[in-house]
Order: C-alpha cells, then sequence, then structure tokens
C-alpha cells in the first residue's frame, strides 16, 4: 500500500478534494492529480485499446500515457502533470463497467498469442465488415468531451536572445549561464514544478532543485512551467517553437536554442511488464521525492544495465522511508505476476520475490524528437539510453543555432548535466549576441 | 491476463509482434511502425521507441548505430486542440479563415 510520508506543509500546499470513479480522494494543491490518486490507494485508470490489458502509473512525469484519465468531462488528460484542483471529478476510461474490472478485458485472453488486426477475419468481406464494427466500438482512446470549448486561448508571440527547452539540472545551469552571460532568456518546462530528474533523485531532491530554480530566477530567467515545446516550424518568421503554456500558445522566436529535455523513463522487457504496480523507478523515486509518498512497503528494484547508481541511492531512500527493498537484475527477471496490481516478480534464479511495487531502473530513452525536428543528426547508442543528440564538446549539434545538454546527448546522470548545462548555457549567451 | 512482453504500452505492441512483423518482411523501423502501430499511441514513442529500435536491431542482427528512429512529428506532446484554435497560421490552408458559416 501506498502511504503519505511526513513532509512540511510548504512542499504539499493546502488540502484538495477531488473525485475518482465517484469516491472521495484527498489531494493537495502542490501535487499532481496522479500523486493524489497513486496515495490514496487508486490502481487501474484505464485499459489499452487493443487487449484491454488494464493501464495506470508508470513515468509520473507526463510522458508515457499510462495514467490518461476522464478529468471534469474531457478525455485523455494526463493526471501526473494535472494539478489538483478543488472538486475535480476524475472518471476512468476505456473500460466497461470499470476500469478495474472491464469486461473488455476477455480480449487479452482470447488472444493470448496476440492478434495480427492485418489478417484479421478478411477471409470473407461480409465478416470483414462485421469485425470493422466490433473493432471500432472496442478500441480507441476515452469518449468524446461532454462539452464544447469556449474558452479559446490567446496566442502570443515572443522573440528572444536564449530559449532552453527543460527545466532539469541541465537546463537550469544552461539557462542560469545564458542569463549572466547577458542574453535575454527563456526556460520551458513541461512539469508541474521545476527541477527534472533531481526531484526524483534522492541524491538531489526538493532543496537542491529549488536553490538551483531561484539562481535561474535571480539571474533573470523567465520560466514557463507546465509547458511544452509542441513542434517546430522551420517555415514561419525564420523559424519558430510552439509552446503550449496553461495560458495559451506562444510563438516563440530565438537566436540560440538549447535543449536539455533529459530521457524518458522506458521500460525493461519481461513477461508481463505492463501490469499495473510496475512504475519507472523514477516515477517511484518521484512520488518518494517531491510528493513524500512512499509507492508501497515492499518494493522490487528491477536494475538494467547502466543504472545501478540510482537504483542503489532509490533503494536506499526507499527503506530509510520504512520500505522492504528488494534489488534484482534485470536479466534474471522472467514475469511479473499479479492480476490487477502487481504482487510478486519471478526470477530465473527460481527466487520469488513478493512486492506490493516493482520499480524499473532502466537508462532514460534521451527526449530528442524536438531536437531532430529542428533537423539535429541523432545516433542509436544503447549504453547511453537511446536516440542520443550528436554534439560536439561546445554543445553544439549538427543544426546551425541549436545547441543541446545534459542526458538529451546520452545519458549522464544530474551531476553531470548540471555541469554540461552550464558551459553550453553560456557559450549559447555569447553567440546569440553576435547574432543582429 | 494472458502473459506478454509489452514493447509499447499505448498500442499493445508485443516482443512477438515485433518478431512476426520481421517474419513478414517489415523490418525496418519505419515499416514496422506503421504494421505494428508501435509509437503511434499517446506518447508517440517516448517510452518505447529507444525500447524497441534495439529490440529491432537484436532482431534483424545489425549494429544499433546504423538503425535511424521515426520521423518526429508534431505535436509532441498531447495538446488540447484549443490552444491552436486562435492562431492565424492554423487556418492558412482554409479559404475560410476559421469561420465555419461559409462554404469552406
Amino acid at each position: 500500500m501506498a502511504k503519505r510520508l511526513p513532509c512540511s506543509d510548504a512542499q504539499r500546499g493546502a488540502a484538495v478534494d477531488l473525485r475518482f470513479e465517484g469516491h472521495a480522494v484527498r489531494g493537495f494543491a502542490g501535487e499532481s492529480v496522479a500523486s493524489a490518486l497513486f496515495a490514496s490507494g487508486s490502481r487501474v485508470l484505464s485499459r489499452s485499446l487493443k487487449y484491454h490489458r488494464p493501464r495506470t502509473f508508470f513515468c509520473m512525469e507526463g510522458h508515457c500515457g499510462g495514467c490518461l484519465v476522464r478529468a471534469d468531462g474531457v478525455p485523455n488528460i494526463r493526471s501526473c502533470v494535472t494539478p489538483c484542483a478543488p472538486g475535480t471529478e476524475i472518471e476512468g476510461q476505456n473500460a466497461y463497467p470499470s476500469p478495474e474490472l472491464d469486461l473488455f478485458g476477455a480480449v487479452d485472453f482470447l488472444f493470448p498469442r496476440g492478434m495480427d488486426h492485418h489478417t484479421l477475419m478478411t477471409g470473407s468481406s461480409i465478416l470483414n465488415n462485421l469485425a470493422s464494427k466490433v473493432v471500432r466500438q472496442l478500441s480507441g482512446l476515452g469518449k468524446l468531451p461532454s462539452h464544447v470549448a469556449t474558452d479559446l486561448p490567446p496566442v502570443r508571440s515572443m522573440k528572444i536572445d536564449v530559449a532552453v527547452i527543460g527545466g532539469g539540472p541541465a537546463g537550469l545551469a544552461a539557462a542560469t549561464a545564458a542569463a549572466k552571460g547577458g542574453a535575454q532568456t527563456i526556460l520551458i518546462d513541461d512539469q508541474l514544478r521545476l527541477g527534472g530528474s533531481m526531484l526524483a533523485d534522492p541524491r538531489f531532491g526538493v532543496a537542491i532543485a529549488d536553490g538551483n530554480v531561484r539562481a535561474a530566477l535571480n539571474a533573470g530567467v523567465t520560466a514557463f512551467t507546465n509547458s511544452t515545446a509542441i513542434a517546430y516550424f522551420p517555415e514561419d518568421d525564420g523559424g519558430l517553437l510552439a509552446i503550449a503554456t496553461p495560458d495559451g500558445l506562444v510563438r516563440l522566436q530565438a537566436k540560440r536554442w538549447v535543449w536539455a529535455t533529459g530521457g524518458y523513463s522506458t521500460n525493461l522487457l519481461f513477461h508481463d511488464n505492463d501490469r499495473p504496480g510496475v512504475l519507472a523507478a523514477r516515477g517511484v523515486g518521484r512520488l518518494l521525492v517531491q510528493h513524500a509518498v512512499l509507492a508501497g512497503e515492499r518494493v522490487c528494484v528491477i536494475v538494467g544495465p547502466g543504472i545501478g547508481e540510482y537504483a542503489d541511492a532509490l533503494a536506499g531512500a526507499l527503506r530509510a522511508a520504512g520500505a522492504e527493498v528488494t534489488l534484482v537484475p534485470h536479466d534474471d527477471v522472467e514475469r511479473a505476476r499479479g492480476r490487477s496490481w502487481v504482487t510478486a516478480v519471478e526470477c530465473a534464479s527460481r527466487r520469488r520475490v513478493d512486492c506490493d511495487v516493482v520499480a524499473v531502473a532502466a537508462l532514460p530513452a534521451p527526449a530528442s524528437e524536438g531536437p531532430r525536428q529542428q533537423g539535429c543528426q541523432t545516433v542509436l547508442d544503447p549504453q547511453r539510453g537511446g536516440f542520443r543528440v550528436v554534439v560536439d564538446r561546445d554543445g553544439h549539434t549538427s543544426a546551425p543555432g541549436v545547441l543541446a545538454c545534459g542526458d538529451v546527448c546520452g545519458y549522464i546522470g544530474p551531476g553531470g548535466a548540471a555541469k554540461d548545462g552550464a558551459r553550453v548555457g553560456q557559450m549559447a549567451a555569447e553567440e546569440a549576441r553576435e547574432v543582429p | 491476463m494472458a502473459s506478454k512482453i509489452v514493447c509499447c504500452r499505448c498500442e499493445d505492441v508485443t516482443l512477438a509482434d515485433l518478431e512476426h512483423s520481421v517474419a513478414r518482411g517489415y523490418r525496418d523501423i519505419e515499416e514496422v511502425k506503421r504494421y505494428t502501430g508501435f509509437g503511434t499511441g499517446p506518447c508517440q514513442g517516448k517510452e518505447c521507441l529507444a525500447v524497441v529500435a534495439a529490440a529491432l536491431a537484436k532482431i534483424n542482427g545489425l549494429d544499433p548505430s546504423t538503425i535511424g528512429p521515426f520521423t518526429s512529428r508534431p505535436p509532441l506532446a498531447p495538446t488540447p486542440i484549443k490552444i491552436l484554435a486562435r492562431d492565424p497560421a492554423a487556418h492558412r490552408f482554409a479559404d475560410d479563415s476559421g469561420d465555419d458559416q461559409g462554404d469552406g
């Protein structure tokens, strides 16, 4: 069972009451809906669109699509990047009668080896038409909103010297250095709170993250939180980045771009690795460090290659918070057990680890799709997490005017990312000065 | 729940699906994306692209560095359409300038 740990009111904010599937849920103003749901013991939030397998929390950072819910009549809301607001009515989706007990989950049993929808019922056109109708009813993601959006937010244009995308250790350091170098600097971050991976890492934590945020703001950085760089349009106004903010769209032009988007939590491959209760280690870390929520009483940490130090630090912090923690190397893991929530991990070494949460520690995959839209070259480097942006020693990518730093160039961890960011941010400010 | 090794959680694409796709001749990352649907869900490949690419390198017996990513397309994250509604650029291909009253 998840448990809230004692922490200061300043960190948690005022109490807020939400409803999930008709039940009252206690949340706090400073946390996400997902954190409140997790802490209250909510389990399955929706069902997957093909086999109707149970879906719920995984990354806790708005990147995986696991924790989608219907909130106040709007479908497909990522609950982990949605702040708790009083009276919000949260519902599950893609399930009948409820996400926990979904009749369409039978599809998963009917196709134990999976189904190739390209060849499903293609023998006769009548059967094929019928199958298409049934499939259209069963699949899809959520139902249409209950009401039409009437509050169409405004669109703003901004021109600045340096735009830093990503507010983690690398981005905060880069933005601070750029602003100190005299550049007008904007920092864009998609989370509810600045700090990135530091807020999921017990070796860093809220206090250090807040210190870095203060340094950036004191240097004159303008920060957008809960705001996402959604697209780069090279053909518009000499190239502009579209930023979706809570107050509407920003069309951003910059003399230099610095990508500091870090990496996304990924899963490791084993049987039933999508079982509810199997979370990204960084999701478990974020619950603990940022939200003061202990994800479980018995945690099994599955450790992939190249991420052992973080896994050990997380295990230590979970133990200190009162959890029983077992570390298992990924190559020993065979399958997760449990129905609507994980109960155990079975290993090839015949070991069985009983647990109420699994934390999967895998190298984060560089968040390089934004840089790729700007034309930056990437290379698949599994030892560094995935498609990393290729940079020279000063952080220049293959695209003119575009720099990158931190984990998006391959995993180095928060300490190394901050050093990298400071260097690259300074470089960006110097170069922006030369641009008319 | 039947036992599956899931590579793409959004679209329910399993390791067996990737092997099946390659066996049918769809080996390249863009072909596998189109055949299996991996990377086309709400996360747009954030969780699965690196995992699938590494798995494909193994299945096809290729060096990972020879495998490119699939094309990155906007929007990079789930975006409510109302965010774009008042951007004039969003209506540039419409002959009604965003006004539904005409015949455009």
